[in-house]
């Protein structure tokens, strides 16, 4: 099967533009809206769903590189976990302000970002995601090393609020939702159609005068400023943070798994696979604790090898379940 | 050389030169693909590129729309050096081109492929989203698309995609053309097509360097002709001119051929000769 | 003096391993433009073959060189030609992220079977060392490099002079013509990714004589294979060789550094990652096509 029975699939499903299928962001913004009643209504479940909301955001931060603009991130872990130093770093120095917090986190990351992007980005595509695990890796060692950081032992970051507990609950909530707004707008600008340009072909959107360097660091840059926003959040209700904590493999590997399910470069995707993921591993980890990331490699390969572009494209999919087998012959050797 | 008058222009005014070939060389490891390439496009024109195969056309196309930088040589556009501009800002100079394998953005629209070069292309700065999309519509009515505007482009037929790249290159607003190969594969009648859509982009006032080896389709479209072989150039000027010249014909059909038809041409002189020694036999 | 050399000579030791691994890597980048993420995992395989045959039935870890060898074939093949092959049409992306979640289910698996704690493979040689010149070599450490530039040697003959491995250059030169004289393609690609594997079991059963052994151990040899790819060139014996041996060098004399700013003392042997990172971008700065020109936009 060939190129053009996939694109005769793809016919079917109503593209949506770059934003993906309009009913399922209705149903993520819906679902969005009822989280906020969470802290009132199960208030036990608080740092569950706090926790989930910080994926929501990470899940965001990586599809805004891997899923739009086609350049997969290993590293997005490294912005998390910066965030949630600079949380315990102004901490140290006495100031406790949430706004703060994810100020300095949005700009050190974004320009972390920018800085590294620079020899980086200039790797195409795969060769980009090595990259990016390295530097993760590199900073963990180099973080690690520093004093100043706290060293291996790490650092105890202060309550921001003692009396009101659901103060992290909002500002995770309102990261993951600055995060879909983000999301959203880039899609239905011009940027947004630069980034999924660079994902297509990258040296057409070069003959079509998008500077490719430019925009990918843009890119990972507003990738970077939402995990490192996320990670700021993260750590001021965590109350502690380490090496291991901030940048543990699982902020590096969910957020992918998430979107990767979900949907990449749409708009409901991360949030969708996000919400299922956590749900998902809240009931296994009860009875599997060892299984975690056993299942979550499992999911990556069926995933991929099952549904490449995702359940947000499944749901638009019309045709049905034909359709969508018909689908996975398209790739086969 | 063809003289237009310039709008508006009373008389006949100095034809503009668009583009300015000035020595081109391109060397690929020991080999020179081209060397000493000069001539220059009228703007407005519209240059046919022809060759037999492996004489450099697609190389210089290459070296014109900055994909290569030239060993020697340089190709100035409005006075600046195409090598110079980095590969994204050469379409904001006003140069564009359709390449000969058709990628489209895969899982774009036919428009939004369309919209993106309107987006980012020479006016790009100017247009919003929605004026993106408003151009890319009346591009691909120009171009003929507009029947399958929603598909994805992963969709198109061979012929379309050639006229979606044709779109492409449109939306970036160029002053120049370059169309590398872009009746490959169509049948006659959509070469015609092709031809029509062609004339009408150059009516609109964009100057086009076509490179063909369909030999019909270049004469009937181009002003001026220039001819390379090996690399170099050995013929530049209008069609008829062109074509009949002795050098561009051993080039095509090879000094054999050429020193054949001399040797036909002398016998069909001798027998001619003899006819008329001979008195005419049968008398009234 | 004597500590330079002696640096210098650790390097070239831990840079043969290094060698092995990134020839194992670069053969599947540059034949098959996969970047295997779970080449790493599969070194780690490698020793835990070599850890398990050593402790359940005492075998020495040269002698399983064969086997992790072929355990690791085996598997790559096998992975190559029913998984990655379903999706070998597909845009690299995809690829990519597939070898991604293989990477975590081999290293998870490994995990349930031989648990998190530290392993180790102790031979009677392990610990003893010879001096010469007022350096000190391990005996291990030797064997290793010996052992690494023999298989070096020998991959670098069978792929020119063997008809497979001939039929590997060709297909990697011009699959086009490779075909028209005969190679079958999804064959070959299968056992190039089997030799990856093979390589990468061979070099794991090296770094058990040397090194601790635990699930994760893989990551740290995945990032250097590929930094050593980019120093070296892609698809070259001689490359992966030469890249080995200099990234060896480097991460040796980079973790004696011992220095402190301000009150912030900075010690290069826990930086080894960091190392990786600067020497690429090094690289990629001063080199922006890298050694091999397709890396760059």
């Amino acid at each position: 099967m060939s190129v053009a029975s996939t694109g005769a699939v793809l016919r079917k499903i109503g593209l949506g533009g770059i934003t993906g299928n309009r009913t399922a962001l209705l149903i993520s913004l819906g679902l969005m809206a009822l989280l906020l009643f969470v802290p009132l209504a199960l208030p036990g479940y608080q740092t569950l769903f706090r926790t989930t909301l910080v994926f929501v955001a990470l899940a965001y931060a990586w599809n805004m590189i891997g899923g739009y603009t086609g350049y997969v991130s290993f590293g997005n872990m490294v912005f998390f976990g910066l965030g949630t130093y600079c949380a315990a770093l102004l901490s140290a120095r006495g100031i406790d302000n949430l706004v703060a917090d994810i100020a300095l986190a949005v700009v050190v990351n974004a320009a972390f970002a920018a800085i590294i992007g620079f020899p980086v980005l200039r790797l195409k595509g795969h060769y980009f995601g090595i990259a990016t695990l390295g530097t993760a890796l590199a900073v963990t060692d180099i973080v690690g090393n520093l004093d100043v950081f706290g060293g291996t032992g790490g650092l105890a970051v202060k309550q921001v609020d003692e009396a009101h507990f659901a103060i992290y609950y909002y500002a995770a909530w309102l990261v993951a939702a600055g995060a879909i707004a983000i999301t959203f707008f880039v899609a239905r600008s011009k940027v947004g159609y630069a980034f999924v340009a660079i994902r297509e072909n990258e040296d057409a959107a070069a003959v079509l005068g998008i500077s490719a360097t430019k925009y990918k660091i843009l890119a990972w840059a507003i990738s970077a400023a939402i995990a490192g926003a996320a990670g700021a959040v993260y750590a001021r209700g965590n109350g502690f943070i380490d090496p291991s904590i901030a940048f543990a493999e699982d902020f590096n590997v969910y957020p992918i798994v998430m979107t990767l399910l979900g949907g990449t470069g749409t708009v409901a995707g991360p949030f969708v696979g996000a919400l299922i993921l956590s749900a998902v591993n809240e009931t296994l980890g009860h009875t599997f604790l060892k299984l975690h990331s056993l299942f979550f490699g499992a999911v990556i390969v069926l995933v991929v090898l099952l549904l490449p572009r995702g359940l947000v494209w499944l749901i638009g999919l019309r045709g049905g379940v034909r359709t969508w087998v018909k689908s996975l012959q398209g790739y086969k050797a | 050389m063809s003289a237009q008058p310039a709008p508006g222009g009373a008389g006949v005014a100095a034809p503009e030169v668009a583009l300015r070939i000035t020595d081109v060389g391109m060397r690929f490891g020991g080999l020179w693909a081209l060397s000493e390439v000069s001539f220059d496009v009228e703007r407005g024109s519209v240059l046919g590129l022809i060759g037999p195969n492996g004489s450099g056309k697609t190389t210089l196309m290459n070296v014109i729309s900055g994909v290569y930088k030239p060993t020697t040589g340089a190709v100035t556009y409005a006075g600046k050096r195409i090598a110079d501009v980095p590969t994204h800002d050469v379409c904001h100079l006003g140069i564009a081109r359709t390449f000969q394998v058709v990628k489209p953005f895969a899982s774009l629209s036919v428009r939004e492929n369309v919209a993106v070069g309107a987006m980012y292309g020479r006016n790009g700065g100017k247009r919003s989203t929605r004026a993106s999309f408003e151009r890319a519509q009346e591009l691909l009515e120009i171009v003929g698309l507009a029947r399958v505007a929603e598909r994805p482009a992963s969709d198109l037929t061979i012929p379309d995609r050639k006229r979606l790249e044709v779109a492409k290159a449109l939306a970036l607003d160029p002053d120049v053309l370059l169309l590398d190969e872009v009746m490959a594969g169509l049948n006659a009648t959509e070469v015609d097509e092709a031809l029509e859509l062609l004339r009408d982009v150059n009516r609109r006032g964009v100057t086009l360097i076509v490179v063909e080896h369909l030999m019909k389709a270049i004469v009937s479209i181009s002003t001026t002709i220039v001819v390379l072989a090996e690399g170099k150039k050995i013929a530049q000027g209008a069609p008829s001119t062109v074509l009949a010249s002795p050098q561009v014909i051993e080039a095509y059909l090879g000094s054999r051929w050429v020193k054949r038809q001399e040797q036909l041409k002398t016998i069909e002189a001798q027998r001619a000769e003899a006819v008329q020694i001979q008195p005419p036999e049968a008398t009234a | 003096m004597h500590l330079l050399a002696q640096d210098l000579v650790n390097g070239i030791l831990a840079g043969g391993i290094l060698a092995v691994v990134a020839l194992g890597f670069s053969l599947v980048w540059g034949i098959m433009n996969i970047i295997n993420l779970a080449h790493g995992a599969f070194v780690m395989l490698g020793a835990y073959v070599t850890w398990q045959l050593f402790t359940s039935f005492h075998l020495d870890p040269f002698l399983s060189l064969p086997i992790s060898f072929v355990v690791l074939f085996v598997l790559g093949y096998l992975i190559q030609r029913f998984i990655i092959n379903w999706v070998a049409r597909a845009p690299v992306l995809t690829t990519f992220l597939l070898t991604f979640g293989l990477s975590l289910l081999v290293v998870n698996i490994a995990l349930l079977i031989w648990t998190g704690d530290t392993r180790g493979v102790t031979t009677a040689y392990s610990g003893s060392n010879f001096t010469i010149g007022g350096i000190t070599v391990p005996w291990a450490k030797l064997y290793t490099l010996i052992a690494a530039l023999v298989i070096t040697g020998v991959m670098y003959v069978w792929l020119h002079r063997s008809k497979t491995g001939r039929a590997i250059r060709a297909t990697s030169m011009d699959i086009g013509a490779a075909q028209l004289a005969g190679v079958r393609v999804a064959q070959i690609y299968s056992i190039v990714f089997g030799l990856g594997a093979g390589l990468a079991g061979v070099a794991g059963t090296l770094v058990s004589l040397s090194y601790s052994l635990n699930p994760a151990m893989g990551q740290p040899f995945l990032i250097k294979g590929f930094v050593v790819c980019v120093l070296g060139g892609l698809g070259s014996v001689e490359g992966a060789l030469v890249g080995g041996l200099t990234y060896g060098i480097v991460e040796s004399f980079a973790s004696q550094l011992d220095f402190s700013i301000g009150s912030q003392h900075i010690s290069g042997a826990g930086l080894q990652d960091a190392v990786a990172l600067v020497v690429l971008l090094v690289v990629l700065i001063f080199r922006p096509t890298g050694i091999m020109g397709r890396a760059t936009a």
